[in-house]
């Protein structure tokens, strides 16, 4: 198959700017995109850097930008992706590039998955021998176990986007794995830590980190499963940021007394009633909402037909669950 | 076909023009619905699926108990958690019934798992149909550049919110647009998240990608952006001057609902439709309005 490659080509060391290469491959059709990078530094500019390992989507050495979407180059066919005889290959994004495809992980991903202690903890007491764990109960954390820390969730991530501080979602999708294995130790300092500032409670939930994990791990599940973990114990916040777990106490009881949200006095409560720089943030938007009709009278909030039964519910789950 | 309908908590607090504006177009296009008053909110992805799953469970039990089998919403992020739970409550018919005995049953309550939840955009282009909607266009919205945001609920997971043989959802609004004479203007951010569910978390984020949705729909030329959700309606519009302070820009981009868009071409006016409630003006969309009625 006949195909041009557009080429990401940067090098730091002579002083240009970034600029893409073309060159022209023919490859058979079950050729990868990886392949294409491969015959071009072997038969046309040796030059050309790149990063490549397994050659079978197990060690997430080789996370491309390919034709605008977040893919492994390895088991990505050519004839996937091209696109009008084209497939256009760059870096991923928000990440400092070494040279032409390298890139540098260290804060992008390393720093991060370091950042929620991804490693087991012995839970005390210790046995002589081995821990033994029964199959089905790692069955779920096996999940995780497979993530080969390609990056390519943080690469698509809303946040990540504009805040390079948020942990995101491979960092976090360690942290599942250490959170539900049987043998640790550290499951409630675990649940605390990733609750904190940049953790479990920045992510909007919006699930696009599932759509670019290329190995179908659905990161963004397995991060409700950690906050829903900590809300199951108790925990609704890291220490360092309690407007969180009001704003979680606010919405429940809310519920729990009238079926339905009590917008109005979610706002006060999650900046904390005695917050007084808190709540004077809010005036400019009430202020703005008030002579619309569109700010709904706090604490003067009617009961809907079947709160009664909604709270039972939660308290009878909130029981069970503990 | 009659629907019962959930019309969400925001509908009826800090977006109050939405619930009137949907239930007038359902009226004018005949579809029949009844509200589900005696249920709870999803807990809107807030609360732990713990406590929300059976919560839900029971909205859809009393949905089958009205001898009803779709529950409409007007909201992606009930419609969201909905179909998330229901897709639980399907496919893995052990938790359905732990549900039922544990929760449900001492209300003689009990959900089969029959219901199918759809937004109202889905029942207008699946149920309804385009043919059955062209009639009631009274005057077509020529010229009004419109840019979609889907917002991530009714988006994703795609899996389960757009499976194959449905992946048309993914253009449901811009072929809305179209059909009644306007012009879909794509913006970068018309799927991604609004930044609602961070504006306590992280409000310097969420207002962030406020004024990067506007901003990037005012780059693209649009008049005005229209959303199926209320919550991304929320950010969008009422804490668009926040995030143009934070951004220091003025952006001024008004955001419409689904329905008041709908309406609008139905040939309700702007008072009718409440756009006089929105926070950002809508003035940009009423001249165009008033050019296209002229022409």
């Amino acid at each position: 198959m006949e195909t041009t490659f557009r080429v990401y080509r940067f090098d730091p060391e002579n002083g240009s700017k970034p600029d893409f290469a073309t060159y022209q491959v023919d490859l058979p059709d079950s050729a990868t995109v990886m392949d294409g990078l491969r015959h071009i530094r072997d038969e046309q500019d040796p030059s050309l850097a790149f990063r490549a390992s397994c050659e079978r989507g197990s060690c997430g050495d080789c996370a491309l930008r390919i034709n605008k979407k977040g893919r492994l180059g390895c088991t990505l066919k050519i004839a996937k992706t091209v696109k009008n005889g084209v497939v256009t290959v760059e870096p991923i994004r928000h990440i400092p590039v070494l040279k032409d495809l390298v890139y540098n992980l260290e804060d992008f991903l390393w720093k991060k998955i370091k950042a929620v202690q991804p490693w087991i903890t012995p839970r005390e007491p210790q046995p002589e021998g081995e821990y033994v764990v029964a199959e089905e109960q790692l069955a779920e954390v096996r999940k995780a176990m497979s993530c080969v820390m390609c990056g390519l969730c943080d690469e698509g991530c809303v946040v990540i986007k504009i805040d390079k501080d948020f942990v995101g979602p491979a960092a976090l999708t360690k942290a599942y794995r250490a959170v539900f294995d049987p043998r640790d130790g550290q499951h409630n300092e675990r649940l605390t830590l990733v609750s904190e500032p940049g953790g479990v409670w920045d992510c909007t939930h919006c699930f696009e980190a599932n759509g670019h994990c290329p190995l179908g791990l659905e990161p963004t599940d397995r991060l409700f499963e950690v906050r829903d973990e900590a809300i199951r114990q108790g925990i609704r916040s890291g220490t360092r940021n309690p407007k969180v777990q009001r704003h979680y106490d606010s919405f429940l009881n809310s519920i729990k007394r009238s079926g339905w949200l009590d917008e109005g006095r979610l706002a006060i409560e999650s900046e904390g009633l005695t917050n007084i720089a808190g709540l004077a943030k809010l005036l400019p938007t009430v202020l703005r909402a008030i002579p619309k009709g569109k700010a709904p009278l706090p604490y003067f909030h009617h009961k809907r037909p079947g709160a009664e039964a909604i709270r039972r519910i939660i308290d009878k789950a909130q029981r069970s669950k503990v | 076909m009659k629907y019962a309908f959930y019309p969400g908590c925001v509908s009826r607090g800090a977006c109050p023009e939405l619930y009137p504006a949907s239930v007038k177009v359902t009226e004018k296009l005949g579809i029949e619905i009844e509200e589900v008053t005696d249920v709870g909110c999803t807990g809107a992805g807030v609360l732990s699926r713990d406590l929300s799953d059976p919560i839900n469970a029971r909205t859809l039990a009393k949905v089958e108990a009205m001898g009803l089998s779709s529950l409409m919403t007007i909201c992606s992020t009930c419609q969201g958690v909905f179909t998330q739970a229901n897709h639980r409550f399907k496919n893995e018919p052990e938790y359905r019934e732990k549900i039922n005995a544990e929760y449900l049953a001492e209300e003689g309550l009990e959900y089969k798992g029959t219901v199918e939840v759809k937004h109202l955009l889905w029942v207008l282009m699946e149920d309804y149909g385009v043919e059955n909607l062209k009639p009631h266009i009274k005057r077509k919205l020529t010229g009004l550049k419109v840019a979609p945001f889907y917002g991530c609920y009714i988006r994703r997971p795609t899996s389960i919110i757009a499976p194959k043989g449905l992946s048309g959802r993914k253009t449901y609004l811009e072929d809305l647009i179209e059909i009644i004479g306007a012009e879909s203007v794509d913006s970068s951010g018309k799927s991604k998240c609004c930044g609602f569910p961070i504006l306590t978390v992280n409000e310097e984020n969420s207002m962030r990608m406020v004024s990067d949705h506007t901003g990037d729909a005012k780059t693209k030329g649009a008049d005005c952006m229209v959303t199926p959700c209320p919550l991304c309606h929320l950010n969008l519009d009422a804490n668009q001057p926040t995030a143009e302070k934070r951004a220091g820009t003025q952006i001024g981009m008004p955001i419409i609902h689904l329905p008041q868009l709908l309406g609008l071409a139905f040939g309700f006016d702007e008072k009718e439709m409440e756009l006089q409630r929105h926070i950002v003006s809508t003035e940009p969309v009423s001249r165009q309005l008033e050019v296209s009625i002229r022409s």
